[in-house]
């Protein structure tokens, strides 16, 4: 025999029959609250009517950070740079790769050397107007072909020392004061290497899940917020910091949601998982809530068989999802793109030659892209080592450029952060990608 | 829902690393004592089980802990499961050849039998009495991974489970990277399937030593390219979806993988060659090294203790990679009576135990693809942790750094609240709440809190307790009433704010 807990009407707790009603009821006073004051405003109103996450407002309202929003696109399982930027310029690229390399009558034309896979067409007029650049090619200064060491060392960034920590966790360090939304991850339920250490960081997996069903009003809220503190007080950090952040977020995250979301300038996010993160992520940036590192992921690149044909299969199907969600991103943020600097990583690029299965195994050089206004874009940066065999590496392209190379300018130019103690050792060339931010 | 690397659509494959790089990462969470009970019997059963109910420590106080740790790792003549077995034909197709599911669903490519697959998965870690066992078939299924769902496992990832992992879960390593090696679903996922000699294909091999043997650090690249060529050949025949060896696809000549050499001299030959390779890796020390890491981070602690894991290796080797012989060092040692309070449950454990102490039954047969147990697959995933639902192939993290997601933690107390308030798998009976309050009344709400954090078999330390009083809006010496909130409207709630404390948290 069950028992429905259904509240009591005049108890004092909206009257529903689950707790998605009941949170449901109380949104309607904060879009009330929403609908009489300037977005920003308002958004703290809301905050600062719940109470619990009165610290996070105090934090952002005083925010001393005056850099980009850093985002970092992972695109894990080994992104195939050679597919998506492709060297339809390097006859050894269409000897390597007899039935999947993009022929160069396919390919949209960036240069003399390179031209863009076909299902990334959302992402030229980006490239023409110049907010889009690429990197070719980058890798790791030690490179493995294990995915999971590979992706490690990439967002531990400090090969050859101790740091345990991830760059984007040093790079936190260094920005003062540090609301609940510093750091983030989108689209995830938990956060990536990239954020380990002693700053705190977010996982959001969707702005509209982040509910507490029980707490649908103010004081509601309030009530949870109190006594979880209180249970988790004495608790060991990993128990505590997540539940911390969660009360943290929650109100904001509610009004968030109440508030909805239409995505600016017609933008149009493709239905998936990356268009999902890229539309919440552009909603949490307009927001004004302190964004200042941002990382989602994107799987699935992992291409040992069926990678597919220009305008079919696998790496179609992915890349084209990829262009039209960075396109809706880039027409979504419009103006707001000058304060956002958008960066792809993989753990590794691709062998170079096609395998027996018509797919890729692991390999080592790869490209990034680069998005955002203070880009120098409509360029394809770094050294092209070429693909004729004398200069592959154990058949892979060479990594030319450190990666970190990257984003440690993005982190000198855009975020007006030194890089030295975020990438320690790393030499002090630079590609000359990024306008200064003013 | 998660889809595979093989074809899939989702996001993911993070890298908050399983293995070296997380060990290196992790920090030990050890609770204040007042937070976690001392009893030996509990922790035992917070760790060797998917979580303790009043019914199974009564069971164990009764039996002895070595008597009944014993019986549970010999479960199939040991532990009577009368009620999980007939549970069990509510999913008939999990019986099915390869060719059935191909001939019997309407549908080419269905996932029916994997979604089967997952709710009888679910079903076990719920209710089997061989409780042991479900763990360790929830470590094998994340170490020799293949995601399900996933279309390339449509019609074999039920039989993977039944004769790879299920099947060996309590037996010999040895014994089952050979039967993985061999099987339909494991040659697709990491496609040694399409492996040819003339462009080997790299990932199984690769993998093989990576993740399923020896570790990163034992072996070289040019390991690896020998390991691809000793797997050529081990595929899967298109039409019938069986395992079949083509020598046609062999690799013939001498092959080396570190210590291991092959004369490898004919086509027809390579299957025993393989053997001889994945025996090899089966037994060696590396390999005792890792396994026994992975379950002592499993069962023991975040960052186990080296002694610890020495000696699991040594029991590892000494019984021919037989797992029953490590897991009973592994709860006998002082190293696991020491561990109180250092492993933190992932929100995968977190639902499961919060679904068992609230003692939840199995629902009534239900229509198809309407069971309550799809939803709460459903919910894992919103929990970021359905069962086989990773994408990778290292399988999901197992240290509690690599949970830290603020979002998961959200959605795990909503789910808490709705199976206190009944609104979360509603079909699945279970006790009325009202009668987990005591008769007579306790005095004050102190006497409550604590009446309650029993039934949950979980300690409070005084502030928290005091805390909890509050959040029902009264001190903790204040005298209880009939018919007060918190023993009616308000009692889910509070329930549910115990599950969500950091100590039902803590496995």
């Amino acid at each position: 025999m069950t028992t429905s807990f259904i509240p009591a009407a005049g108890t004092g707790v909206p009257e529903c029959s689950c707790p998605q009603g009941q949170a449901a009821a109380s949104m309607v006073s904060r879009r009330t609250l929403l609908a009489g004051a300037g977005a920003l405003g308002a958004l703290g109103a809301v905050v600062g009517v719940a109470g619990p996450s009165a610290a996070t407002q105090l934090a952002f309202a005083a925010d001393s950070y005056t850099g980009d929003t850093i985002v970092v696109l992972s695109l894990r399982g080994g992104f195939d740079g050679l597919s998506a930027v492709a060297p339809v310029g390097d006859p050894a690229y269409f000897a390597a790769r007899p039935s999947i390399a993009i022929p160069a009558s396919r390919a949209i034309k960036l240069d003399a050397m390179f031209g863009l896979h076909p299902a990334l067409a959302p992402l030229k007029p980006i490239w023409d107007s110049g907010g889009l650049a690429a990197v070719h090619a980058v890798g790791q200064v030690n490179p493995t072909r294990s995915h999971f060491e590979a992706m490690a060392t990439m967002e531990n960034a400090a090969p050859g020392s101790t740091i345990r920590t991830g760059w984007l966790d040093r790079m936190i360090g260094l920005t003062g004061p540090v609301s609940t939304f510093g750091s983030t991850a989108v689209g995830a339920a938990t956060t990536p290497p990239s954020m380990i250490g002693p700053s705190p960081e977010l996982a959001v997996r969707s702005v509209d899940s982040f509910v507490l069903s029980g707490a649908g009003t103010a004081t509601e809220e309030a009530r949870w917020a109190t006594a979880m503190n209180a249970l988790y007080a004495g608790a060991a950090p990993a128990l505590a910091a997540p539940a911390k952040a969660a009360m943290a977020a929650v109100s904001t995250m509610s009004g968030l949601k109440a508030a909805g979301y239409v995505p600016a300038n017609g933008a149009v996010y493709p239905k998936g998982a990356v268009g999902d993160a890229l539309r919440d992520l552009a909603r949490l940036i307009k927001a004004g809530i302190g964004l200042r590192a941002a990382t989602i992921d994107v799987g699935n690149w992992d291409m040992h068989t069926g990678l597919g044909a220009s305008d079919s299969g696998w790496m179609f199907r992915q890349l084209t999802e990829l262009g039209q969600a960075l396109g809706a991103f880039n027409q979504d943020l419009g103006p707001k793109m000058a304060d956002v600097t958008l960066v792809t990583l993989s753990e590794f690029g691709r062998r170079v030659a096609e395998n027996a299965s018509g797919g890729l195994d692991h390999g080592h050089g790869n490209v990034s892209l680069v998005m955002g206004r203070g880009v120098r874009g409509g360029r394809v940066y770094g050294r092209w080592p070429g693909l004729a065999t004398a200069n592959l590496v154990d058949g892979d392209l060479a990594g030319t450029t450190d990666y970190r190379t990257v984003l440690a300018e993005a982190l000198e130019q855009r975020a007006k952060l030194s890089s030295t103690t975020v990438f320690p050792g790393l030499a002090t060339g630079r590609l000359g990608m990024f306008a200064a931010k003013v | 829902m998660l889809t595979g690397l093989g074809g899939g659509t989702v996001l993911a494959m993070s890298a908050a690393a399983s293995s070296a790089s997380a060990a290196t990462l992790a920090t030990t969470p050890t609770l204040a004592v007042a937070m976690t009970t001392s009893d030996p019997v509990l922790h035992l059963l917070r760790r060797a089980t998917f979580g303790p109910t009043p019914a199974l420590l009564a069971e164990v106080r009764a039996a002895g802990t070595t008597a009944w740790l014993d019986a549970q790792l010999a479960p199939l003549t040991k532990v009577p499961d009368t009620a999980m077995d007939a549970m069990m034909s509510r999913w008939p197709r999990l019986g099915w050849k390869t060719w059935e599911v191909r001939e019997r669903l309407t549908q080419f490519g269905s996932w029916d039998v994997m979604y089967d697959l997952l709710e009888a998965h679910l079903a076990r870690a719920l209710f089997s009495r061989r409780q042991v066992f479900e763990t360790t078939v929830d470590f094998w299924t994340n170490h020799l991974v293949v995601p399900v769902p996933s279309s390339e496992v449509w019609d074999s990832a039920h039989l993977f489970q039944r004769d790879v992992i299920r099947k060996h879960a309590l037996g010999k390593y040895s014994d089952m990277l050979n039967a993985a090696a061999r099987h339909p679903s494991m040659l697709k996922v990491l496609d040694n399937s399409d492996s040819h000699k003339k462009a080997p294909n790299e990932n199984y091999g690769r993998e093989l030593l990576e993740l399923h043997t020896v570790g990163v650090g034992n072996y070289t690249e040019a390991d690896v390219k020998q390991s691809a060529l000793a797997l050529t050949g081990l595929s899967v025949d298109s039409e019938s979806g069986l395992y079949s060896y083509k020598p046609q696809r062999r690799f013939v000549g001498a092959v080396k993988v570190m210590g291991w050499t092959h004369a490898n001299t004919s086509p027809e030959g390579g299957d025993a060659v393989a053997t001889s390779y994945l025996n090899y890796l089966a037994t060696h020390p590396a390999t005792a090294n890792r396994i026994a890491t992975k379950l002592a981070i499993r069962y023991v602690s975040d960052a186990p203790p080296a002694t610890l894991v020495s000696k699991l290796a040594q029991a590892y080797l000494a019984n021919g990679t037989a797992i029953a012989p490590v897991l009973r060092v592994l709860f006998l040692s002082p190293e696991f009576a020491a561990s109180i309070g250092q492993k933190v449950r992932t929100p995968y454990e977190d639902a499961l135990a919060s679904v068992r102490i609230m003692g939840l039954t199995p629902e009534p047969v239900p229509a198809p693809g309407q069971s309550e147990l799809r939803s709460l697959l459903w919910l894992t995933g919103t929990f970021g942790q359905a069962p086989m639902g990773w994408p990778a192939p290292n399988g999901y993290p197992d240290v509690a750094a690599a949970w830290g997601g603020a979002s998961g933690m959200v959605n795990r107390w909503n789910f808490h609240l709705g199976l206190t308030g009944n609104w979360s798998l509603k079909t699945m009976a279970r006790p009325d709440l009202t009668t987990w309050v005591p008769s007579p009344l306790p005095t004050t709400y102190a006497a409550l809190v604590d009446a309650l954090a029993a039934k949950l078999l979980i300690t409070l330390s005084t502030t928290q307790r005091d805390a909890i009083c509050r959040f029902v809006d009264h001190a903790p010496t204040d005298a209880l009433k009939a018919g007060a909130a918190a023993v009616t409207w308000r009692l889910p709630y509070l329930v549910a704010l115990m599950l969500d404390s950091p100590n039902f948290a803590t496995r």
